[in-house]
Formats: C-alpha cells, sequence, structure tokens
C-alpha cells in the first residue's frame, strides 16, 4: 500500500511537532518515513497510519530527530563559513585587491594618528547604530510577510539572514570592547603592528560586507545551488 | 544487538563503499541494503545515518540530487570525485585496521 497525499502532508506535520522546522530537512525525514511505512505495512496491511509512523519513528532512538536536526545544523554552519570564505578570498584577487589594499592603506594612515582611537570608536558606532537600524528594519518586514504567507523555511536561508546580523553587531563591540580594554595609543605602537591591525581591521570590514550585502544579494542564487528541491517547490 | 558499537566507526566507510558501487542512494535505501548485505547482522540506525551523510556532504564527499518519485521528494546521495578518492583511502584504512585487529585477537607465534 503506497502513502496518499494526505498522509504526507501529515508527516510533514509530525515532524513539525517534533522540533524540525526546516523544510530542507524535513523532506528527507518524510520520505523516510514513509518508506518505513509502507514496508511496516507490507508485513501488516491492517495496522493503522498512526501505529505504523510512531513505530517507524522510535527507530530514530529516545532523542527522537533531535540528533539529525542538530548534526544538520553543523554540517550547515559549514558549508556557510564555505561560501563566506569563497567570497571573502575574491576581495584578495584582482580586481578587488586594489580596494582592499585601499581600505588597508586608510586604517594605516588612521592608525598612526594621535586621534585614531576616537576616529575608530566613533565610526564602529555610528555602523553599529546603522546595523541595528538595519536588523529591526528587517526584523519588522519580515514579521509583516510571515503573518501574509507561511513560508517554506530553509536553513541555509535563515543563515544568510541572521549570521550576518550576529556576525557584524558583535564584532563591532567586540572591536570596540578590545580597543578601550587595551587602553593603548596605536601612534605610539611600532609600524608593523599597526601593520597587522590595519590588516585584521580590514578583513573584518570584507567578512562583514560580504555576510551583510553579497550573500543576501545572492541569496536565491546559493539556495538553488544548495537545495536542488528549491526549484521544484 | 551487541557488536553495534563495533560497526559506529565504520559507518562512514560503509555509506562510501555502498555509494560507490550504487552510483547513487537515498537515506532508506541505504538502510535496506546494509540490513540485506549483512542478512539483519548490522542495522543502521536512523539517527545516524543521516548525520553521517549530513556530515559527508558538508565535507565536499557526497552530491546532492532531488527527484519527485510519486507524490513525495526524495534526496538522493552520490559520491562526488573527492568523495570517490576517499572512498578508496578509507578503504585502505579500513583493511589496515581489520589486519592490526587480526594481529591483535589472534596472534601467530612463530619461533624466529
Amino acid at each position: 500500500m503506497k502513502l496518499t497525499e494526505s498522509h504526507i502532508q501529515r508527516l510533514y506535520k509530525f515532524t513539525r511537532e517534533h522540533f524540525v522546522y526546516h523544510y530542507d530537512v524535513q523532506t528527507e525525514l518524510v520520505d523516510h518515513l514513509a518508506n518505513d511505512i509502507e514496508q511496516i505495512w507490507v508485513a501488516q496491511p491492517h495496522l493503522k497510519f498512526e501505529k505504523a509512523r510512531d513505530i517507524s519513528f522510535k527507530k530514530f532512538g529516545v532523542f527522537g530527530f533531535m540528533d539529525v536536526v542538530e548534526k544538520k545544523q553543523k554540517a550547515m554552519n559549514k558549508h556557510y563559513r564555505k561560501i563566506l570564505w569563497r567570497f571573502t578570498k575574491e576581495w584578495f584577487t584582482m580586481p578587488k585587491i586594489i580596494t582592499t589594499g585601499l581600505i588597508f592603506m586608510l586604517f594605516f594612515i588612521v592608525l598612526q594618528l594621535k586621534h585614531s582611537f576616537l576616529i575608530l570608536g566613533t565610526s564602529f558606532f555610528i555602523l553599529a547604530g546603522y546595523d541595528v537600524f538595519l536588523f529591526v528594519k528587517e526584523k519588522i518586514k519580515n514579521k509583516r510577510k510571515e503573518k501574509k504567507q507561511s513560508e517554506k523555511k530553509w536553513l541555509l536561508k535563515e543563515m544568510i539572514g541572521e549570521s550576518r546580523r550576529g556576525f557584524s553587531v558583535i564584532s563591532f563591540i567586540n572591536i570596540f570592547n578590545i580597543i578601550n580594554i587595551l587602553d593603548l595609543d596605536f601612534y605610539t605602537l611600532p609600524l608593523f603592528v599597526i601593520a597587522i591591525l590595519a590588516f585584521a581591521a580590514t578583513f573584518t570590514c570584507i567578512i562583514y560586507h560580504v555576510s551583510w550585502a553579497v550573500l543576501p544579494s545572492k541569496a536565491e542564487e546559493l539556495l538553488i545551488e544548495k537545495y536542488p528541491e528549491y526549484s521544484l517547490v | 544487538m551487541g557488536n553495534q558499537k563495533l560497526f559506529k566507526g565504520s559507518l562512514q566507510t560503509i555509506i562510501l563503499k555502498l555509494l560507490a558501487q550504487n552510483d547513487k542512494m537515498y537515506g532508506y535505501e541505504i538502510t535496506q541494503k546494509v540490513k540485506e548485505l549483512t542478512k539483519g547482522e548490522l542495522k543502521i540506525t536512523e539517527g545516524a545515518l543521516y548525520p553521517a551523510l549530513h556530515k559527508l556532504e558538508a565535507d565536499g564527499l557526497l552530491d546532492v540530487e532531488v527527484a519527485k518519485v510519486g507524490n513525495r521528494l526524495r534526496k538522493y546521495y552520490k559520491l562526488t570525485e573527492h568523495g570517490t578518492k576517499e572512498t578508496a583511502n578509507k578503504l585502505e584504512e579500513m583493511q589496515e585496521f581489520l589486519k592490526t585487529m587480526q594481529h591483535l585477537v589472534n596472534p601467530k607465534f612463530s619461533l624466529e
């Protein structure tokens, strides 16, 4: 006996009820449960759908789908980092390396100024403020959108949307704190230390730009690349 | 099944070997194939299979294909080029391991 469309939808609901919220993870589990239920029905054709489903679910162990979800999250984090690195690398090749060089020089020069802390601190605060503003704006927009339609959730899509915010705000605040705690005058440091600091600041700016602007603008493309099923649903 | 723990560390190698022989497979098919090949001696648990597949995919050893089968979507896994190379390495490691275990469990004493 084969499962009907209604059974499949019930299995999707079942995975949601067991803390699997992303469509990409749900799909694989639904197919697995469906195959197993059909197999169970071969031996016990009169067994109710729910009973067969529960027998199948028990095979996932006491933690149910949690292990699968957790490991999937880890694997996707790795995938996200790989994408981030792929686009960050571009800034160290022609022609973008020219911009990278200019940013580096800017930091290198500013760090040698007497009031570099004040300049950098103020810039970071303005950027962090702007970032929080954008974050809140997008949250409100998404809330409205969610109300309008119950969109399918994709793990990578959420990462592209959320990780950048976490990264940017936290990193800006951290950088400011480190500067504050160190309480040192950059212009008194040897030139090679200033160069290292300038490089670190440049690198942070690039990662921030990639995660904040580049990846979200390429979201659709990256999702199709990662999820062959993205265009099927 | 008491020997499941022994198999646990070999799960990735088992998956890679099966995919090397079968072009592409989906999760449930892998569990059934292992059951069939080992005559029920080894059962890959669902809670272990998918994390292993996702890890192999994240490591770039597996590629994914999705097809609509009947009224549902099915995710197929297949080896990437890197995965094919890694399968050979892992199988070699496994052979070495088996040889070492053989020496340990069943040592042959000789008069030299």
